[in-house]
């Protein structure tokens, strides 16, 4: 008998012995099963300000999990080696790891938070959902990066346990979506509102690909988007993009691009913009959007100067948006 | 043959194809899942945890 998965947007129909679009979750006599519960195929230590999340607890380290699989397939993935995998070929290995090992990992190596990433979090649902349940018992915060492609029931099941959010928001059309993503717009949408209004700390990223939606209006189009729908306080990210998997007939992002991003999302009233994925001096900082004061100093990934222990700013007083301790 | 047998006919006809209709409707509809339940085996190849401390290779 054929199953149907309503988790994702995609709501694949499963033949018997077949899985979805995402390649984990199958119909095994008439039930969906999910292949990659407690099998995650990366565990790493990462600064938090890798995934990119700026305003969520700086300088902290992160447990970061993914299994394989994916439920969209951009054509530019920079993880398309374990995201487009599928577990039965054997290319990508993974590990044994319940989720309350997740838990005593994260507390052994002093990570304060747990991050659901590299892949997307949606595909493996069941084990980012125990294990962010768990981990909220255990004092240990939560943290998706995802593309957000997601049915509205899981999601708001989700978010419950879900303390902060990097969601992607690719693409301003429905084209961009349908033709690099193969996936649609609207869900992603959805998903970015039900998220903030849920309480959910949120930072977006925009990954900017010469020739497809690197176009000045495309990003006015994008920032104007966030600012009505999520407010100006979002924090907002431009990262570049680089020619891999089946993109690689496309010239890296330039810093030029970035910066005009940034300089046009700030000229649309965004408070916090940045750069990722090159070195921009001022689009790597956090600066006060009332006072223009310099609040946090980045290099990469690292911290040089936080003058922000409190969320406030040191000089005007005025409240930054984020989770500071 | 008679009315009544042609009623009779016509009734038993109209009710095979009922419970025929309904049958094929029940198997060729999928069951929905929202959430999958956990395959205990990985179909893939497992390997020991190792050295976790090091930021990891993949973007995000």
């Amino acid at each position: 008998m054929k199953v149907q998965c309503e988790l994702c947007p995609k709501e694949c129909l499963i033949e018997p012995g077949q899985s979805g679009e995402c390649r984990v979750r199958i119909n095994l006599d008439g039930v969906l099963r999910t292949v990659v519960y407690g099998y995650p195929c990366s565990i790493n230590i990462d600064p938090v300000e890798k995934k990119p999340l700026y305003h969520f607890l700086p300088g902290s380290s992160i447990l970061s999990i993914a299994t394989v699989g994916c439920n969209l397939h951009c054509k530019n993935c920079q993880n398309w080696e374990i995201s487009q995998a599928n577990p039965e070929d054997g290319n990508v290995a993974a590990y044994f790891c319940p989720p309350e090992k997740l838990i005593s990992l994260a507390k052994t190596n002093r990570c304060s938070s747990l991050a659901y990433t590299y892949t997307d979090p949606v595909i493996y649902y069941e084990y980012t959902y125990d294990t962010s349940k768990l981990a909220k018992e255990n004092r240990v915060r939560n943290v998706l990066v995802t593309a957000g492609y997601i049915n509205e029931q899981p999601w708001k099941q989700l978010l419950q346990y879900i303390d902060a959010a990097n969601i992607d928001l690719k693409g301003i059309t429905e084209d961009f979506y349908r033709d690099v993503c193969s996936a649609t717009l609207k869900p992603v949408q959805q998903a970015l509102v039900l998220a903030k209004a849920c309480g959910v700390h949120v930072e977006v990223t925009n990954l900017v690909i010469p020739t497809l939606n690197d176009d000045p209006e495309d990003i006015r189009q994008l920032v104007r988007w966030v600012k009505v729908n999520m407010g100006g306080e979002t924090p907002l990210h431009f990262s570049g993009f680089f020619p891999r998997y089946k993109m690689r007939n496309l010239p890296p992002t330039s810093l030029k691009t970035l910066e005009t991003a940034r300089e046009i999302a700030i000229s649309e009233g965004m408070d916090y913009v940045y750069v990722g994925n090159l070195q921009s001096k001022e689009g790597s900082n956090t600066y006060c959007p009332g006072c223009k004061s310099l609040l946090i100093e980045r290099s990469g990934y690292t911290i040089l100067k936080n003058r922000l222990g409190s969320g406030y700013c040191p000089n005007c007083g005025k409240e930054i948006y984020g989770v500071w301790r | 043959m008679t009315r009544r047998k042609f009623i009779r006919r016509l009734i038993g006809a109209g009710s095979t194809i009922v419970v025929g209709a309904s049958w094929l409707i029940t198997k060729a509809s999928p069951r929905r899942f929202l959430r999958a339940v956990r395959l205990k085996k990985y179909p893939g190849p497992l390997r020991p945890l190792g050295d976790i401390s090091k930021p990891s290779k993949w973007s995000g």
